[in-house]
């Protein structure tokens, strides 16, 4: 029984170009079961400068449990019919018009509202098109190899293991830091799940877009759901799928790090180290892991580690991130992140207390830099501590923010431990044997390439199939 | 032998509505008389800077008031009846608590004489909005120190057949989430659902009384669900809030057959105000108080100035009657102001919400 009054289909409207001020405001309506509903509860979501750009339609927790119910009681689609779905999605999302919006007004949109560099949009358009063409495939890599997909194989009859879903609705918690998050959770669809996600109020055109995207592909009202909620009714929808996936900090890692449920997907705190290596010859890879995708990534280079002339390699590192210009996000040119002028005081604050005691190199008087058109770019910031251990250096921030440490085997792997990406430059085959085996390590990059080297079939952080995906034996005549 | 006192105004017939200014003259001189008022009251006399017997005459001069229900929670609840009463038997219908959300509960005392008028005019609005006569009723509302289960089952007995109560206690439950225990206070709703379910399953409910998340709860489960839509005639929710978006999903999608009827009540008025009659899914949801003898204010609350009609403001509650004097207490509740049904005195009230709490604490670190 869906909703169907007035206010529960949008009307077609004519929006004007995204230069035009007086344009009207892009309706982020949720998409539930029953279509679009357009709620009485909207939040405004503004630009840097504080103008509102669009308005996010908030659905209480009955609407989270209707839809969610829906999405469990509804039959997926066949696994081919949901490939050729997935790919035909990311071909509209990355090259057509959306939601009344096309790909550069959508891409202007999310820069003028995250703050993102406008190329970081448009690269993380292309890679979620790859992802989605690619879902299935990807999605299979966590296959375990004595496992079949399906219980129709003809290896079941002499009793084999079948890789089965762990669940029927998957729902997701995203984050808003990059645009690129979105590239992942596909795959829950390639392997017949229902998919429920939240967006984040900080950037949540691109989960609107991408699930239109998926809806006129074929994925019905009851296969994807579009659920913003406000705090109180979040919990809701993770409460009422089978699985969730969540980002956020130590305090969800607190929160559902218990939960079997849950994937968390915490902090980053990606990490770099030189051992016996002249960081001279790496200076390229260091300054792009940390710079790369304006540092907003969970990916991107927090800490240094060097144990030669940490002095040396931070003030190289802070002339060369220095270089870089402060510009507008949606500048063709901008590498910076920027934020609205506030929010980036406090965070201003939040890392000039936190640095007391250490050595800036940059970025030691303030990060801020106001941009034409409101709001103020972030700019780098290199700070040098005098131990290894320092509890700075598992500090993350959504911009180009490094902490240079110095290390010594004496002070062992535990202060590269608890990291998304490490990129060890080293040849020390028996300290590469420690950081594989550590298990809060999650990938291991060794040699010189960037900590945010990624590809759709290796895992980001384990395969997302590990969490979805069980085996169970089919024995059959 | 004590000399019973009745004044033509206070004692009017149960179904008359007085005038604005002969009801609070009347209040006035009852509760500020030495040989009527409450000892609560009469101590208080001293302290306000005025004469309420001179000075105050309308709904608007209770204003002049201090908000005394803070000092509900530890004066002696027998200091609030009003002396006049003395020598009348059954004159106490009883003494009910605030729910005690914040602190320790405020004492109320109800006296008959309210409670009969107060029923009167519940069974004219019932009556008004096609409530049936004769069904049987489930209220999941709480009982006990609670003004709201006295009432259900006085309104049951006056209109309905058998009332089927399943109590809960809504201190405990407030307990379980200040101490973050959202799954204790899971454990407890679903504790009453489940003896919902019983009833409704066996039962053939008419009226049903249920808080907003517990009515949530209950058509969350579709099988419930289908049951309240097959024989439930009237849905009256009240005691939390409920948000326009849920009250239009219920109405429209949810029980789009069933009638669903919102009341806006408070202990500290010792009534309720039901929702107007002929709204729309998608209109503000307005509650007409029972004026005027209970009246609401929506103000700015740094001012304390009415804001404009259509615009959000604080709600500020007064009670005046034989039985009790309770004015110008300011609820922690939200509203748009609304202009009164004719004839009406103070403001009704719409889409009525805890106050808003502005800016979610800038999560600062990390990525996300």
């Amino acid at each position: 029984m869906p909703a169907r009054s007035p206010s529960a289909t949008p009307p077609a409207t004519n929006r004007a170009g995204p230069t035009d001020s007086r344009a009207e405001l892009i309706e982020l309506d949720a998409l539930g079961p029953g279509g679009p509903f357009r709620s009485r509860n909207r939040l405004p979501i503004t630009d840097l400068a504080g103008l509102p750009i669009a308005e996010l339609s908030l659905v209480p927790s009955l609407y989270v449990h209707r839809a969610i119910a829906a999405l469990r009681a509804a039959e997926p689609l066949s696994t081919a019919d949901r490939l050729a779905a997935l790919a035909r999605a990311g071909e509209s999302f990355a090259t057509e018009t959306v939601a009344e919006l096309s790909v550069d007004e959508y891409s202007h949109a999310v820069s003028r509202i995250s703050g993102m560099p406008i190329s970081v949009v448009r690269h993380a358009t292309e890679t979620t098109w790859r992802a989605l063409l690619g879902a299935g495939r990807d999605a299979r890599q966590a296959r375990p190899r004595a496992s079949v997909d399906d219980w129709h194989d003809p290896a079941t009859q002499g009793g084999r293991a079948v890789w089965t879903r762990r669940g029927e609705v998957f729902a997701v918690h995203a984050a808003g830091n990059h645009p690129g998050v979105h590239a992942l959770w596909p795959q829950a669809l390639a392997l017949g799940y229902r998919v429920a996600v939240r967006p984040s109020r900080r950037e949540p055109l691109t989960a609107h877009r991408l699930i239109t995207a998926l809806r006129a592909a074929g994925f019905g009202a009851d296969q994807v759901a579009y659920l913003p909620t406000d705090h109180a009714v979040a919990d809701e929808i993770i409460k009422a799928a089978d699985l969730a996936m969540v980002y956020g900090g130590d305090d969800v890692v607190a929160k559902y790090g218990a939960d079997p449920t849950v994937l968390v997907q915490g902090p980053g705190r990606s990490k770099i180290l030189l051992a016996g290596e002249d960081w001279q010859r790496h200076l390229d890879t260091l300054v792009d892991s940390i710079g790369d995708e304006g540092g907003t990534a969970c990916v991107n280079a927090t800490a240094v580690f060097t144990d030669s002339d940490p002095g040396g390699l931070a003030a190289a590192l802070a002339e060369r991130l220095a270089a870089i210009p402060t510009l507008p996000p949606e500048d063709d040119r901008a590498v910076l992140p920027c934020q609205p002028t506030e929010q980036a005081a406090a965070l201003e604050r939040f890392l000039l207390d936190h640095a007391a005691g250490t050595t800036p190199r940059l970025g030691g008087a303030g990060i801020t830099d106001p941009v034409a058109g409101g709001g103020v770019a972030l700019r780098p910031a290199v700070f040098q501590v005098n131990r290894a251990d320092a509890a700075q250096t598992g500090i993350e921030l959504g911009f180009p923010c490094v902490w240079v440490a110095p290390w010594a085997p004496a002070d062992g792997i535990g202060p590269l431990r608890n990291s998304l990406v490490l990129t060890a430059l080293t040849h020390d085959e028996r300290l590469l044997d420690q950081l594989i085996a550590d298990p809060t390590i999650s990938n291991v990059y060794i040699g010189d390439h960037p900590t945010y080297w990624m590809r759709p079939d290796v895992p980001h952080d384990g395969y997302l199939g590990e969490f979805l995906m069980r085996t169970k034996t089919v024995l059959r005549d | 032998m004590t000399t019973l006192h009745r004044d033509p105004v206070l004692d009017g017939p149960v179904d008359l509505i007085p005038d604005e200014i002969e009801l609070i003259e009347a209040a006035m001189r009852w509760h500020f008389d030495p040989r009527t008022g409450s000892p609560f009251w009469l101590e208080q006399a001293d302290t306000l800077g005025f004469d309420p017997r001179e000075d105050i005459h309308t709904i608007d001069d209770l204003a002049r008031f201090p908000n005394i229900v803070d000092r509900l929670r530890y004066v002696p609840a027998g200091d609030l009846i009003p002396r006049g009463y003395a020598g009348q038997d059954d004159a106490v219908y009883g003494v009910y608590d605030s729910g005690g959300t914040t602190g320790p509960p405020k004492h109320v005392v109800i006296m008959s004489d309210w409670m009969s008028r107060l029923l009167v005019r519940t069974d004219e609005e019932m009556d008004a909005r096609d409530y049936p006569r004769g069904v049987d009723w489930l209220a999941l509302a709480p009982s006990g120190p609670h003004m709201f289960g006295a009432i259900v089952r006085e309104t049951v007995r006056l209109r309905g057949r058998l009332g089927f109560m399943v109590d809960l206690d809504p201190r405990w439950v407030k307990k379980c989430i200040a101490a973050g225990r959202a799954d204790h206070a899971d454990q407890y709703a679903d504790h009453i659902v489940a003896q919902a379910r019983a009833v409704l399953e066996s039962q053939d409910i008419g009226v049903l009384i249920a808080t907003p998340p517990l009515l949530e709860r209950l058509v969350r489960d579709e099988e419930l669900r289908r049951l309240i839509a097959e024989r439930v005639q009237v849905v009256e929710w009240g005691g939390a809030h409920l948000d326009p978006d849920t009250r239009y999903l219920l109405r429209t999608e949810v029980l789009p057959h069933t009638r669903i009827i919102g009341r806006y009540g408070s202990t500290m008025v010792l009534a309720s105000a039901i929702e107007r009659d002929g709204l729309a899914p998608d209109d503000p949801c307005i509650f007409d108080s029972f004026s005027p003898f209970v009246t609401f204010r929506v103000v700015d609350p740094e001012s304390g100035e009415p804001v404009p009609y259509g615009s959000r403001g604080r709600v500020v509650m007064n009670h005046v009657s034989k039985s009790a004097l309770l004015p110008n207490n300011l609820e922690r509740d939200e509203a748009t102001r609304i202009e009164p049904p004719l004839g009406r005195v103070g403001d009704s009230v719409a889409d009525v919400s805890p106050v808003a709490v502005f800016g979610d604490s800038p999560v600062i670190e990390g990525v996300y």
